[in-house]
């Protein structure tokens, strides 16, 4: 892991309710360039939340209330008649279920380019098979293109759709326990890819695999019932951590 | 599953345990064979040498056991990994009794030179080093290993102020010269069991605190001229 880090996000004593629940509490937390976050922490304790408020996807939850800032490139991503859908070109998302559009492999990386302006089939092709390649899928399905992506494995569904999240050529990449529905050796592939991509991208992963966090993150956040308890280096959280509930949560003496 | 981890690790400890106690026992026991002359002892130490081998062996096992199928974190990780140090430590100081044993057999159909004195007060130094570092281990705290520095230091000085005895005896007289020999073979494998209490308090700090420390800092070496 290199020593230079810069910042490229930043959540600033944010705040969220479902109405009347409060779901995150204060949370502080750094989010470092070229990095692999991890959120780690019991079920229902926020990091999804958390993970939502990134690209504001939390927005369509009916009831959201949120206070505090998430600073991205020093501007504030909650403030008034901020871009959206700018944001969420730059922040993409991998969620848990591998969810592809019912449509052919070569129409779920070509639809984001498309929508965004990229008419000419070239253009197209090139960064289909771009972001086949980055996201270590091409080799097995440059074959079958014109196939539904729905008759792929599911651990090929999440490689597309990482693939997808790859063609709106996104800072930051949120995953949401991208591998809980896939096989050890699925995971794996994901886990090899993430370390890859991490050298063009910005990666935030939510997991609840703790062997998963320790093997591929660079920083790792826990969080309890909505605060973020602990934030550090990753081999200092699982070799050492500073917070008791930390140390509990990571060696199973939990409740 | 988590709990059994818990609980085989507990089992785990306690098996470490016992084999401090028998390593310490060895030692001891070598010391007190080497200065009454008592090959009856000296033999019960050279049959203990299997036992404290197969309980390493023992303990490496069930440790790689628990390692592969729990992969613990955090202070779990650091428990497993110190068991690990400690178990090769507390071999090396079994086996430094046995090697006593061996010199108290080779040396037992003679008087001693003198009484022994100084080996028996070192043994008893390196002794209470050991047990303090397995106390530190068994009760998670590192309060016994404080001094654990200046302890190994004088350690050292014993080491050397019996080097320099002996010598004052073998130049008097070389019909000591085996036996002074020996003795300083002796002081020197009680001081290295004497660094391995020291290395053990330091992997046992690292457990409770998961900071790494030094107990054993590079200083002025003692002065071994006569
Ligand atoms: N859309 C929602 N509406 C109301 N409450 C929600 C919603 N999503 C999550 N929550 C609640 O917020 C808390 C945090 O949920 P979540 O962020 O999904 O936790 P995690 O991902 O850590 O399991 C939970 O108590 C959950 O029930
Ligand atoms: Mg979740």
């Amino acid at each position: 892991m290199s020593k230079k880090t810069s910042l490229e996000m930043e959540v600033k004593d944010l705040d969220l309710w479902y109405d009347t629940k409060q779901a995150l509490k204060k949370v502080n937390m750094p989010v470092y360039k070229n990095k692999i976050t991890a959120i780690i922490g019991p079920s229902g304790c926020g990091k999804s939340t958390l993970l939502r408020c990134m690209n504001r996807m939390n927005d369509i939850i009916d009831k959201c209330r949120i206070e505090g800032e998430i600073l991205f490139d020093d501007k504030n991503v909650y403030r008034k008649n901020y871009d959206v859908v700018e944001l969420r070109k730059r922040v993409g998302m991998v969620f848990q279920k591998p969810n592809p559009f019912p449509k052919s492999i070569y129409e779920n990386i070509a639809y984001a380019p498309r929508i965004h302006g990229i008419k000419k089939k070239k253009s197209l092709d090139g960064i289909v098979q771009q972001c086949l390649k980055d996201a270590f899928i091409w080799e097995e399905v440059h074959d079958r293109m014109e196939s539904s992506a729905m008759g792929l494995s599911g651990g090929q569904q999440q490689r597309l759709c990482i693939a997808r999240a790859l063609s709106i050529e996104p800072d930051i990449i949120l995953m949401d326990e991208p591998c809980s529905a896939l096989d050890p050796i699925a995971t794996a592939k994901i886990e090899d890819l993430m370390r890859v991509l991490v050298k063009d991208y910005t990666v935030v992963i939510v997991t609840h695999n703790m062997q998963q966090a320790a093997r591929v993150s660079d920083y790792t956040a826990y969080m309890y019932l909505g605060e973020l308890i602990e934030f550090g280096e990753t081999e200092q959280i699982f070799e050492n951590p500073q917070e008791e509930l930390t140390e509990k949560y990571i060696t199973g003496r939990f409740g | 599953m988590v709990e059994e981890f818990h609980n085989e690790l507990e089992k785990l400890k306690k098996q470490v345990v016992r084999m401090g106690n028998l390593a310490q026992d060895m030692l001891k026991k070598s010391v007190k064979a080497l200065k009454e002359k008592d090959t009856d002892l000296a033999k019960e130490i050279l049959n203990c040498k299997n036992e404290i081998a197969n309980m390493d062996e023992k303990i490496e096992q069930d440790a790689l056991k628990l390692l592969t199928l729990f992969q613990p974190m955090a202070k779990d990780m650091r428990e497993m990994a110190t068991v690990l140090k400690m178990i090769t430590y507390l071999a090396r100081i079994g086996r430094y009794g046995k090697d006593i044993a061996n010199i108290t057999l080779e040396l037992a159909h003679k008087p001693h030179v003198k009484e022994l004195v100084s080996i028996p007060y070192m043994a008893k130094e390196v002794d209470s080093m050991i047990n303090d570092a397995l106390t530190a281990f068994e009760n998670e705290d590192v309060e016994s290993i404080d001094g654990f520095t200046a302890r190994e230091k004088n350690v050292d000085e014993l080491r050397y102020s019996i080097f320099r005895e002996c010598l004052t005896y073998m130049m008097e007289d070389s019909k000591t010269i085996k036996r002074c020999a020996r003795y300083i073979m002796v002081a020197r494998y009680l001081e290295r069991c004497g660094d391995h209490a020291v290395k053990m308090a330091e992997k046992v700090f690292y457990m409770v605190t998961g900071d790494h420390i030094d107990l054993d800092p590079p200083g002025p070496t003692p002065d071994c001229e006569l």
